[in-house]
């Protein structure tokens, strides 16, 4: 954005007050968290932007700005204890810990009165267009000013940033801004007071610069100085969904140095809407309402304490979850039994209940929980496609290259050969699309969608080909991707291999036969697929990671080198990649070709093994996919849920990380004896090799933040389906091919997930809980890394998870309260 | 109907969908299980399949036959077909799509409702039975359509629908009357033998505008098109059956009453209007939109108006044809649309291609007038082939500028597998229509000044879309855009008119469907006098007493 010094309309206000407005903007978009594609759709935390504060003071805060609960209501917690999941105990310690011991009494009236006095309806505070709805005068009958002004600025956005769904974009070389200032839909939308000549002269009035204009409007609308950090945040949450989009370009652009400032133009647009409509009314409300802004702390403590005893009733019910495992955990013995097959998987939770079934088929079969993207910062490129995707976490930049070879084909060549077919395909869209090609198109071949009708709606089992062959002969050999640097510089890749060996814990004692098992879905028809692949590979599926770093560490000449820095890969081990999928829990392996004939029994075994536990976890899991008649007969079962997978008209295809509740980073033999039920990101560490606590600070810093952000992104998407999350999967409109979606028709951008992934219809499957985080190490580790890591601090302290700590020795669990830690 | 049940079975078999389906729609209503409900439906969708493919069996045979209230012809079959084969499917993609909605039974009945209202429109040869139908049908639809009956859109669109589909019942009670004066009958075919032998009286004239009035105003033709685009507020299969069953059955009508229109050049030039702008208007808010369904609605709005367009020119077949075909591919397209995201990805394997240089343009063009003439010269030199009438050559002139993407050359070359395939759509077109013909019988040439209309419009309609590509922010494309991206602001004005006579109803007061604590003051400024409970409880919800239900 161009700096500006001189002052839109108010000449009079000094640099310092421009300074003061650039920083409430500033603070106000902060607030709003980032929201990724559709294609790469990972979890994220929306209340990111809170993490500085506590979380009770955050709720408050978000109370009055948005009009949102960040607990359930009060009759859910009485169901919860009715169902004998929230224990007396619990209440008491809950309501001592948070300070509260007079809620006690209360608590105890909410959870065993028949009745349930109504919860105090939830404002937020109005905004100009609320407070003209409240007149009871609507633009058009059945549309509120509020879902006008919404309508309008989602579809101006839409339009804005589409790329795949319109083919004739609009100019965007303008600015969000300066194109919304001409949108014809701003005067001939609306029917104002005083005509579409007024609100044009208004709309050419306004500064270009979005931080003048602002500026401007909010003088005219005469919010003051102390009001306007509060009240440019709740315009931006009104518009929630564009706002996280704009974030998430902003934090692309900062990845990678640089800058985004859109959303500031998103945040003038809203703000003009409440400036046009408040001149059209002729400023008849304002003075009041202006004032009530500067009052916001004031509205913001009366909230708060109206909310201390949902808070206690949210911290009891974690309590009562934590103690399977607080009781659990001294009972563990560490595993004798020597190694004949590791199992590295993804720390996912739907990896835990496959784990426990593979554990099941042999004491010599060991599994690990690591990060599913193994730790290399790749972005993948498909052989000859114009496509690059990162395979990594959205808190990181991409640092290396894959593509894929057969070894023997020339790039450039192969490129041409697959651009040419996949531009064929192209032509055949426009075809089908362009105005003047629709209609021959629907004469010529329209007939031929009655057949595609018919096989879908019949099931199918086999998965469908990966789209990313698209172009790509059949005839062709099996590519691989592999990262350059194994054979142009194996010191540089021993040195990754090292760097992600020592991040699992896996060092020495290697068994003959390592699996690294990423994971991915399968899902048919679904817009939010992606949000059931492995989201620390950016959501995308795990396989790429798993044969990149299996094709690193089976490489001679990096071996050798990994030997340099100490670390001795036997002769007879060898690292074979796979992919667990987590709809049909099955799991694949990869270049198995290439397995050396003294581990092909091993691999035989493993692949016994794998079918068995397979067919658990089927089992495990059949009740939630209301498939328990098929419970007892496993070929039955796998050829339901493998048409389910299939299925064009499946919204619950699985129930993803539905549940999650709890992370653990312990070995795992300190919980291979519990069943966590599918609910438990599972992270290795062993403290005693982390002396300088690298590993550890990795750890916290990155899967802890990650499991936050799924975690809360489900426990949003729950507590305020309507804002955090994205409705009702059965109304969902995709935008721009690939943003997001909307709810039926228009509104806001919706973000997070649909109800369908958090409720059966009968009963939610995700129960919203913060995430419970145990580590196993000595409590000056802990401290240290809570002392040096801000964010780490901030999630901790402010009440975004819990953190817990396991005794290495005793097995006892202790708890981290904000002045130390307690039994 | 006693009489053409004792007459023959060629006449009874055609109504045993529309008993069947409606039947299970009461039953299904009253299931106690989700589960059963659609088990009824799943069967009854079946039979009626069966049905239709019973029903082919006996036209075959027998040829076709008419009674006093049912008609079976190749119109009847093809048509019983189509809506055997959308039913089919939407209620199996239903059954799972909808499941733990706390109102699937209620769902199933409806849409079984509207099928079976929908099967009795398409084998009525009465004309009453028709009108009843057909507004049946629309009742039916607007209970899916406001299914979600908390959604203010909903239920605003809903009424907007609501209020055309009365105005089109309206012209079609009008048209009764006047027809069963003028004609003294109500069986449709008579109508359709007299007004083919005998000159049309006034009476009759006035009533065949009257039913492609109604036609009009159901194919959600410009500026009545408002509703047709909004109502993605229903779950996607509810928009599937509408877009491929409900939506078009104005075209069928008129195809019903095709000799009549053939001799009221006022109607024909109304339908070759209408339609002619209806496609060229939204077919360019189309390729502006920016979500996936709302671009699907656009479409099929200018589809419908494509057809209405072939009806006013006479291409009987091939309105029949577009009929068919645009009904399978948008309920495919519906329902897949969740599919968009995939679809984008395999889009961005490609780079993004380039806009066309006008020289390569003009290539293209001048290689596809000349293949389509080249391949349609070739077809008619084949024997047994029939002559081609001027209405077909001026749709062989659409073909042509249609596959004009796929010979546009790419770097200066276009290779011949692109041109060979490119050239097989006007031959499948040919050969369609060839087929078609067989079935319903054209009508005389259309009067020169409506193909005229057809011809200028196609080629204007190439040369907006071609400036798009060229210079899509030049001054005047991209002046106009924004004119586009809102629909030239037909419906808005047609809303405010229509709601300030009849305002909508209040959305229900129903909880959500599922215990989510809602925004509120999104939700109470809606309806300031009352105030929504705070939270719908979780525990009301999941012991299945559910507001909606009680509401």
């Amino acid at each position: 954005m161009t700096s500006s010094t001189t002052l839109g309309s108010n000449g009079a206000e000094s640099p310092s007050g421009s300074e003061e407005l650039r920083r409430d903007v500033a603070a106000a978009c902060d607030r709003i968290a980032p929201t990724w594609p559709l294609d790469r759709f990972i979890a994220v935390n929306p209340y990111w932007g809170w993490r500085s504060s506590d979380i009770t003071d955050a709720a408050a805060r978000l109370g009055r700005l948005a009009g949102t609960r960040l607990t359930m209501p009060r009759s859910w917690f009485r169901s919860e204890w009715l169902a004998g999941r929230l224990l007396p105990h619990d209440v008491a310690d809950a309501a001592n810990a948070c300070g509260a011991p007079e809620l006690i009494d209360p608590a105890f009236d909410v959870l065993q009165a028949f009745d349930q006095p109504a919860q105090p309806v939830l404002r937020r505070m109005a905004l100009v267009t609320d407070q003209r709805d409240e007149l009871g005068i609507m633009p058009v009958p059945g549309q509120s000013w509020t879902d006008l002004v919404v309508h309008q600025v989602s579809q101006h956005c839409a339009s804005y940033v589409d790329v795949w769904q319109a083919s004739w974009a609009p100019n965007t070389s303008q600015g969000l801004l300066s194109a919304w200032r001409t949108d014809p839909s701003v005067t001939h939308g609306v029917a104002w007071r005083h005509g579409r000549g007024w609100a044009r002269a208004e709309l050419d009035a306004l500064p270009s610069d979005p931080i003048d204009a602002i500026s401007m409007m909010l003088d005219q609308l005469g919010v003051a100085a102390e009001g306007r950090e509060a009240y440019l945040t709740a315009l931006l949450t009104s518009v929630n969904g564009w706002a996280a989009w704009f974030a998430y370009r902003r934090w692309q652009a900062r990845l990678v140095g640089a800058d985004d400032d859109t959303i500031v133009e998103l945040l003038a647009i809203r703000c003009a809407w409440e400036w046009l409509l408040d001149a059209d009314a002729d400023r008849t409300l304002r003075e009041a309402w202006a004032a009530s802004w500067s009052c916001f702390d004031e509205l913001v403590a009366m909230g708060a304490a109206d909310q201390r005893l949902d808070w206690v009733l949210q911290d009891a019910l974690e309590r009562s979850f934590q103690r399977s495992i607080i009781d659990g955990s001294p009972n563990a013995t560490p595993s004798t039994a020597a190694a004949d097959v590791q199992a590295v998987f993804c720390i996912d939770v739907r990896s835990e209940v496959f784990r426990r079934a593979l554990e099941a088929t042999s004491e010599s079969l060991h599994t690990r929980g690591f990060a599913g993207f193994f730790g290399l910062p790749i972005e993948y490129t498909p052989a000859g496609s114009a496509l690059t995707r990162p395979q990594l976490p959205g808190l990181l930049a991409p640092s290396l290259a894959v593509t894929e070879t057969d070894g023997t084909l020339d790039p450039r060549a192969f490129a041409a050969t697959r651009g040419s077919a996949l531009a064929e395909r192209a032509r055949w869209r426009e075809f089908r699309t362009d105005p003047s090609s629709m209609f021959s198109y629907v004469e010529s071949l329209g007939l031929l969608a009655g057949v595609e009708l018919i096989e879908n709606s019949l099931p199918h089992r086999d998965p469908p080909v990966a789209w990313e062959r698209d172009g790509l002969r059949s005839t062709l050999g099996q590519l691989r991707p592999r990262l350059a640097v194994v054979d142009d510089d194996p010191a540089a890749a021993a040195e990754i291999g090292h760097r992600v060996l020592r991040g699992m814990g896996l060092l020495d004692g290697f068994a003959p036969l390592v699996m690294l098992c990423g994971h991915g879905s399968q899902s048919t028809n679904n817009p939010h697929a992606a949000g059931l692949d492995c989201g620390a590979c950016g959501g995308q599926t795990g396989e790429v990671n798993a044969r990149v770093l299996a094709d690193l560490l089976n490489s001679a000449a990096v071996r050798q080198e990994l030997g340099a820095l100490g670390v001795d890969v036997p002769d007879g081990t060898w690292f074979v990649p796979a992919l667990h999928n987590t709809t049909t829990d099955q799991v694949e392996l990869f270049d198995t070709a290439d397995v050396p004939e003294s581990h092909r029994d091993r691999l035989g075994q493993l692949v016994a093994a794998l079918h068995d536990a397979g067919n658990t976890a089927r089992a495990e899991r059949s009740a939630e996919l209301g498939l328990d008649a098929c419970a007892g007969d496993p070929k039955r079962l796998e050829q339901r849920i493998r048409e389910r997978a299939n299925d064009w008209s499946q919204v619950r295809p699985e129930w993803g990380l539905a549940g999650n509740a709890a992370f653990v980073i312990a070995p795992r033999w300190r919980t291979r004896h519990l069943d966590l039920d599918g609910r438990c990101f599972l992270h290795d560490y062993d403290w005693q090799a982390d002396a300088d606590l690298s590993v550890l600070t990795l750890i916290m810093t990155a899967p802890m933040v990650v499991t936050n952000w799924i975690n809360m992104q489900y426990h949003a998407s729950t507590v305020d389906n309507r804002r955090y999350g994205s409705g009702n999967k059965v109304l969902h409109n995709v935008v721009g091919g690939n943003i997001g979606v909307f709810e039926g028709n228009g509104g806001d951008l919706r973000i997070g997930l649909p109800m369908q992934s958090l409720h059966d219809g009968h009963e939610l499957r995700h129960r919203p809980l913060r995430l419970s985080v145990f580590v196993e190490a000595p409590r000056s580790s802990i401290d240290s890394v809570l002392d040096a890591q801000p964010v780490v601090h901030d999630l901790v302290h402010n009440g975004w998870l819990h953190l817990l700590r396991i005794d290495a020795v005793t097995g006892a669990v202790e708890r981290r309260a904000r002045d130390g830690w307690l039994p | 109907m006693l009489a053409d049940l004792a007459n023959s079975w060629s006449l009874v078999v055609p109504l045993a969908s529309t008993v069947v389906l409606a039947l299970a729609g009461v039953v299904a209503r009253r299931c106690a299980a989700a589960s059963s409900a659609w088990s009824v439906g799943r069967s009854a969708t079946a039979v009626a399949a069966f049905v239709a493919v019973l029903a082919t069996v006996i036209f075959i045979a027998d040829g076709a036959a008419s009674g006093a209230f049912v008609r079976l012809d190749a119109l009847t079959v093809l048509m019983l077909g189509l809506i055997a084969l959308v039913g089919w499917v939407v209620v199996r993609f239903s059954a799972t799509y909808l499941a733990g909605d706390p109102h699937e039974q209620r769902y199933a009945a409806r849409m079984l409702m509207t099928l079976a209202a929908v099967s009795l429109v398409v084998v009525a040869n009465n004309l009453l039975v028709l009108v009843v139908a057909w507004a049946a049908a629309s009742f039916a639809l607007h209970g899916l359509l406001t299914f979600f009956g908390d959604r203010p859109v909903a239920v605003a669109v809903a009424h907007k629908k609501f209020l055309l589909a009365r105005v089109a019942d309206a012209c079609m009670v009008g048209a009764t009357v006047l027809f069963a004066t003028s004609f003294d009958t109500l069986r449709i075919d008579e109508i359709a033998a007299r007004a083919a032998s005998d000159p049309l009286p006034t009476a009759g004239r006035l009533a065949i505008a009257l039913v492609a009035a109604a036609a009009l105003l159901k194919c959600a033709q410009l500026p009545f098109h408002g509703w047709l685009i909004q109502v993605m507020e229903a779950p996607t299969p509810v928009s599937a059956l509408l877009h491929a069953g409900v939506v078009n059955l104005g075209g069928f009508v008129l195809l019903r009453f095709a000799p009549v229109v053939d001799r009221a050049v006022e109607t024909r030039t109304l339908l070759v209007a209408a339609g002619v702008t209806t496609a060229v208007v939204a077919s360019l808010v189309m390729t502006t939109r920016v979500s996936v369904k709302v671009s699907l609605a656009w479409s099929t709005c200018a589809q419908m108006g494509f057809m209405l367009m072939q009806c006013g020119i006479g291409l009987w077949e091939m309105a029949l044809l577009h009929l068919l075909a645009h009904s399978l591919y948008k309920a495919h397209a519906f329902l897949g649309a969740g599919g968009t995201v995939r679809r984008t990805q395999r889009l961005q394997l490609h780079s993004r291609p380039s806009p066309p240089t006008l020289a390569a343009l003009v290539v293209g063009t001048i290689t596809a007038v000349a293949g389509t003439v080249a391949v349609t010269l070739a077809w008619g030199a084949l024997p047994g082939t029939s002559s081609l009438s001027s209405a077909v050559w001026v749709l062989l002139v659409i073909v042509a500028l249609a596959i004009v993407p796929l010979v546009v050359p790419k770097h200066g070359r276009l290779r011949a597998a692109s041109l060979v395939r490119a050239l097989a759509v006007p031959v499948a077109y040919l050969a369609l229509h060839e087929v078609f013909a067989e079935l319903v019988p054209a009508g005389p040439d259309a009067p020169r000044a409506l193909l005229g209309i057809v011809v200028i419009a196609a080629v204007g309609l190439f040369v907006v879309q071609s400036a798009s590509q060229l210079s899509p922010h030049g001054p005047v494309m991209s002046r106009l855009r924004p004119w586009l991206y809102a629909g030239l602001f037909l419906d808005d004005a047609f809303t405010r008119l229509a709601f300030a006579v009849w305002p909508p109803p209040l959305p229900d007061e129903r909880p959500a469907l599922l215990p989510q604590p809602r925004a509120v003051p999104i939700v109470s400024t809606m309806k300031p006098s009352a105030v929504r409970p705070p939270e719908p409880s979780v525990l009301a919800a999941s012991t299945g007493s559910t507001g909606r239900e009680a509401s």
